[in-house]
């Protein structure tokens, strides 16, 4: 009865102000509020785990948790990752890219609706918007992928990063007021993995298939559009039942946001690129790559 | 014995674990500042010019528009001693660097080294309170590599060296941005443009486009 009413209580403080979210049944709510609880306590577990492990006389303050689980086998990833790195012609293969004509396209009409549109837009935005404004809003949208990287740690088996990420979103959409402040980091130094479906994906074994340019949405592949769909059914905004304009609407103000913030980069790199449609597409394939790997 | 023997007893036995306790302390910290203020270290070298870079930038002095020329010229001295740009343009080539002429690779170099500067300089001019941090080094035999992590506008951009021992000096052979590595992406660009219009086509492209950027600047 107590551990109901608490429960109650507590997603109540979410939902009666805003009326936002409606779980189908009581059921439910006891549920995810116990899964909540589960995450948090894992989370605390795990980060006494890690202090009573700091003890040791070489651990070092500035060593991300992904370096200290892999000491032991640091050394041989470093030096195989090397020789890939230093062997000059020894390269991954290139990304197969069988529609490029229309992917040339795609990246043409995103370039001009950088220039033409987006930045002019952000320039204007930039100056009514102060920058730190500019970071909160980011922090807000971040904060709502939350779910999407907890789960998706959680599917490939990183169950600590998967609770500190319910901790972030629990502790951000509160004490971070939702989600305008990174509390979690700043305060606890709970940092944020990166996860999402399509490395979820690829951690599996598949393959990014070929290269796909979105219109609007970038770059991308066959993988990964599959996991942007993923990580769209996993984006609170699904929960909440918001209509499609509103969707698009706080979409298009992330897209401004971001622009704002990074101003300069996009511009940079296409001037000193030679093809930059082939550097953009192989800048994709590296970075995931990577995230994958990770 | 009596009660005084006992305790002029551990009173030497305190003093011993408080001398063993100075001693350990002086040899440790002696041992560290020892491997932090190593010269030769790659990350200490890196940390040092990335400084040099900064302490420009940070100039009030060199802020104003008569001293743009100089402060571009300081910016890429240090540049020119951080980075090996012969060893990275053969490596952004790949296989194609082997069928040029001697004098065809040094025009490749110029062109090259102007390209990064502009890529480096262009990003390197909005620098205002970003913060660099040094997380660790890893050596081997004359190869390095420092893991660095930029802190710009809040967000953490993790940035890889790969260092190599060059006359007693770490030079820059790529980076990871991102995971992102600058050599292997040009490779693949430079490759994308050599494939339908040769070596001369690739020349006369990079010729353009920092013609383009010059005009811009």
């Amino acid at each position: 009865m107590v551990c109901n009413g608490g429960a109650n209580a507590f997603v109540e403080f979410f939902t009666r102000p805003t009326k936002l979210i409606h779980f189908k049944t009581k059921k439910s709510i006891v549920f995810s509020a116990h899964a909540v609880v589960f995450f948090l306590l894992l989370t605390v577990t795990h980060a006494w785990a890690d202090d009573t492990a700091d003890l040791s006389p070489s651990a070092q303050p500035d060593v991300t948790l992904e370096t200290n689980k892999a000491a032991g086998e640091a050394e041989d990833d470093t030096w195989a990752e090397e020789d890939n790195w230093g062997n000059e012609w020894g390269e991954e293969d290139a990304i197969a890219d069988p529609l490029e004509p229309l992917n040339r396209v795609f990246f043409h009409f995103n370039d001009k609706l950088y220039y033409w549109l987006l930045k002019p837009v952000a320039k204007g935005y930039s100056v009514i918007i102060a920058e730190d404004l500019q970071i909160a809003i980011r922090n807000f949208f971040d904060n709502l992928r939350s779910p999407t990287r907890a789960v998706n740690s959680l599917l490939q088996g990183k169950v600590k990063d998967s609770s500190v990420e319910v901790a972030r979103f629990v502790l951000n959409s509160t004490v971070g007021i939702l989600g305008l402040g990174d509390f979690a980091k700043d305060v606890l130094d709970l940092n944020s993995t990166r996860e999402d479906t399509g490395q979820t994906l690829g951690y599996y074994g598949a393959g990014g298939g070929f290269y796909i340019n979105w219109p609007f949405l970038g770059p991308s592949n066959f993988r990964d559009s599959l996991g942007l769909l993923g990580d769209a059914y996993l984006h609170p905004f699904i929960f909440l039942d918001l209509d499609t304009e509103v969707i698009v609407g706080t979409w298009t103000l992330e897209k401004v946001n971001y622009a704002a913030l990074t101003m300069g980069d996009y511009e940079l790199f296409k001037e000193t690129a030679l093809d930059p449609y082939a550097a953009l597409k192989d800048a994709y394939q590296q970075h995931r790559n990577g995230l994958i790997k990770e | 014995m009596g009660a005084d023997a006992m305790n002029k007893y551990s009173k030497q036995v305190s003093w011993f674990w408080v001398f063993l306790l100075m001693l350990s302390m002086v040899l440790l910290s002696g041992e560290r500042t020892l491997a932090s203020a190593n010269n030769d270290d790659p990350l200490v070298q890196l940390q040092k010019s990335t400084d040099e870079i900064l302490m420009v930038l940070q100039s009030e002095e060199l802020k104003t528009p008569e001293k743009k020329v100089e402060r571009k010229e300081l910016i890429l001295q240090v540049i020119n001693r951080m980075f090996d740009f012969r060893g990275m343009a053969r490596s952004s080539l790949g296989p194609n660097w082997n069928s040029l002429t001697i004098e065809e690779q040094d025009i490749f170099v110029g062109l090259f080294i102007s390209l990064i500067e502009q890529r480096y300089i262009g990003k390197i001019d909005s620098f205002n309170d970003q913060k660099v941090i040094y997380k660790e080094q890893r050596v081997k035999n004359d190869k390095a590599r420092v893991y660095t992590t930029i802190i710009d506008k809040d967000l953490e951009i993790p940035i890889d060296y790969s260092l190599q021992l060059s006359q007693g000096r770490w030079l820059i052979k790529d980076l990871k941005i991102e995971n992102v590595s600058l050599v292997a992406n040009y490779r693949r660009d430079f490759n994308s443009i050599i494939r339908k219009e040769q070596f001369a086509g690739l020349v006369e492209k990079i010729t353009k486009q920092l013609e383009k950027a010059e005009m811009e600047n």
